[in-house]
């Protein structure tokens, strides 16, 4: 079995997605909602009812082919620092961090696939991916999901589909999302716009802790509302064109900002990294903000590519949970902010002191042979 | 039951999922004889029987949920709690609940009607169940005809069904 410190020592793969185009969109994720027939649905239930569900369904998700050596615990046995990690990684959602009774979160050696028992639903299984790739997260969900109703009876209605907590998620129980990092349409004051478009095509936006969540660092999370009255497939394809369309937006806003403003856009972002670099107190909100400008400007090639990765691991390093479980304690929020200053400082000055290019005319680094000396 | 075919009481049942819904078939001796699905045992395509798509008259089943003074029998969650927090007790409270649910769907889903996969295990579960009960009543039938023989294979494929489900243990029912 997995330890807690090892699941945390180790970044997920869809974390550090060498290879696979992020440059927009940063990961995909699809969970399926199941319920057991004959048992109260986990709100309502009484916490000796908790146990017996967790009872009858934990030993089948932890005998799940894809979970061999993975990590499986109990929430009643974690506490409230290392259920917050769990959050920060999006394997729990806050509302189970919030439960003990009865709860477990068992995750996969590669962090790929989570399934959270007794959360809103006796079951919720997740797959994850870096990229668009919300056909493969749904593989991963739907293979457990497949594995596991040879072994339950689920609860589910030949008209309704399968029946959950909330009627919000009858039918496929299917919630598809897709996360993305749109500064491009957000300094071209477009964000607002294309948000609106979303909504109206029936689909959700939010940020980047879901549900009633504020947007930070311009991230979003893009996911069906509907989950009753098409098939899967169709629920997928359909997302993932609007998902599509919204990428593109965001590359032809950085384009054209970047011929248009280019001025405007070096700045936020030389902005961003002298604050990044230099600050001595930077809060986890603050922070956001600036290192989605400073991933901007590794897209844009103002600063080196590598800083896209750093970015992505200090989007989650630097979230207050991750920081103090690093720092081995709690922290007040001021130490807090202080190591967090500390910890961003450090990667910057590795990767891009001796190669910032603030300047207007800056090529590209990988041009930077020794002909350019003289120019 | 009748039969599907014809007014004569139905004896064999057969559960098939085909293009994501689910289709029953009831057949009485005679039709089952004359369609060639005289063996309980023997798999059979409701597709050859109905016709394809002939999905119509698909039950609500499996949930049976009913309620009193606005209270699921099954689980005691009241309707007026659900118009609080937004979430149902247990799945039963979707039968006990079935108005609101189907007042409430339009303004959440794009459609009405499951579109989605349907759980292979629910299907091989209600084939099982099936399988037990034509067995059941040849069971009974080979009695009635003093076939001996017939009947005490029959008991011995019944025995050997029901220790299979033992040994596959879980939740399933």
């Amino acid at each position: 079995m997995m330890r807690f410190t090892t699941l945390l020592k180790h970044p997920a793969d869809w974390m550090s997605a060498s290879g696979k185009e992020t440059s927009v969109v940063l990961t995909s994720r699809v969970r399926l909602a199941r319920n057991l027939r004959g048992f109260p649905f986990p709100g309502w239930a009484r916490k000796a009812q908790r146990q017996e569900i967790l009872q009858a369904v934990k030993p089948h998700v932890d005998a799940l082919t894809a979970m061999k050596k993975g990590f499986t615990q109990e929430l009643s046995d974690l506490n409230q620092l290392q259920k917050q990690v769990l959050v920060e990684r999006h394997l729990i959602s806050r509302e189970q961090a919030a439960r003990n009774e009865g709860s477990a979160s068992i995750v996969n050696r590669k962090q790929t696939l989570s399934v959270m028992v007794n959360e809103e639903d006796h079951l919720r299984i997740q797959g994850i991916r870096p990229g668009l790739q919300l056909k493969q997260a749904y593989d991963l969900a739907s293979t457990a999901d497949q594995e596991l109703e040879n072994h339950l009876n689920l609860a589910f209605h030949t008209k309704w589909g399968y029946l959950t907590a909330c009627p919000t998620n009858l039918g496929t129980g299917m919630r598809a999302s897709a996360m993305l990092h749109l500064p491009g349409l957000a300094l071209s004051n477009q964000i607002g716009q294309v948000l609106k478009g979303i909504d109206k095509l029936g689909l959700a936006v939010r940020g980047i802790y879901g549900e009633g969540t504020e947007s930070l660092g311009n991230l979003y999370q893009i996911s069906n509302q509907s989950t009753l009255g098409e098939s899967e497939e169709a629920i997928l394809e359909r997302l993932e064109r609007v998902i599509r369309d919204v990428a593109r937006y965001e590359t032809q806003a950085r384009e054209k900002l970047m011929q248009t403003n280019p001025l405007m856009v070096r700045d936020q972002i030389g902005r961003a990294v002298g604050i990044l670099g230099y600050a001595h107190i930077i809060s986890s909100k603050e922070a956001l903000n600036h290192l989605s400008m400073l991933r901007l400007g590794a897209e844009t090639g103002i600063v080196p590519e590598e800083a896209v990765e750093i970015c992505d691991q200090l989007f989650m390093e630097t979230q207050p949970a991750h920081l103090q479980w690093r720092g081995g304690h709690k922290l007040s929020p001021e130490s807090r902010d202080a190591i967090r200053a500390k910890m961003i400082g450090g990667h910057l000055q590795k990767v891009l002191a001796p190669a910032i290019h603030l300047e207007e005319n800056f090529e590209k680094p990988e041009t930077n042979a020794p002909s350019d000396s003289d120019t | 039951m009748k039969c599907d075919f014809c007014e004569e009481k139905a004896t064999v049942f057969f559960t098939q999922v085909a293009d994501g819904a689910m289709k029953k078939v009831a057949l009485c001796g005679a039709c089952a004889d004359e369609r060639g699905v005289d063996d309980p045992e023997g798999l059979l395509m409701a597709d050859q029987l109905l016709g394809p798509l002939s999905g119509t008259g698909v039950p609500e089943a499996p949930i049976s949920g009913k309620s009193e003074n606005g209270e699921c029998l099954s689980c005691g969650f009241a309707l007026e709690n659900y118009q609080k927090v937004g979430r149902f007790g247990c799945s039963e409270c979707y039968g006990a609940f079935r108005q609101e649910v189907t007042q409430r769907i339009p303004s959440l889903h794009r459609g009405g009607k499951h579109e989605g996969r349907i759980p292979q295990g629910l299907v091989a579960f209600e084939q099982r169940k099936e399988r037990l009960t034509n067995l059941a009543l040849a069971l009974e039938s080979a009695v009635e005809e003093e076939d001996y023989e017939k009947a005490a294979k029959l008991r011995d494929q019944i025995q050997e069904m029901e220790n299979s489900e033992s040994t596959q243990g879980g939740a399933k029912a």
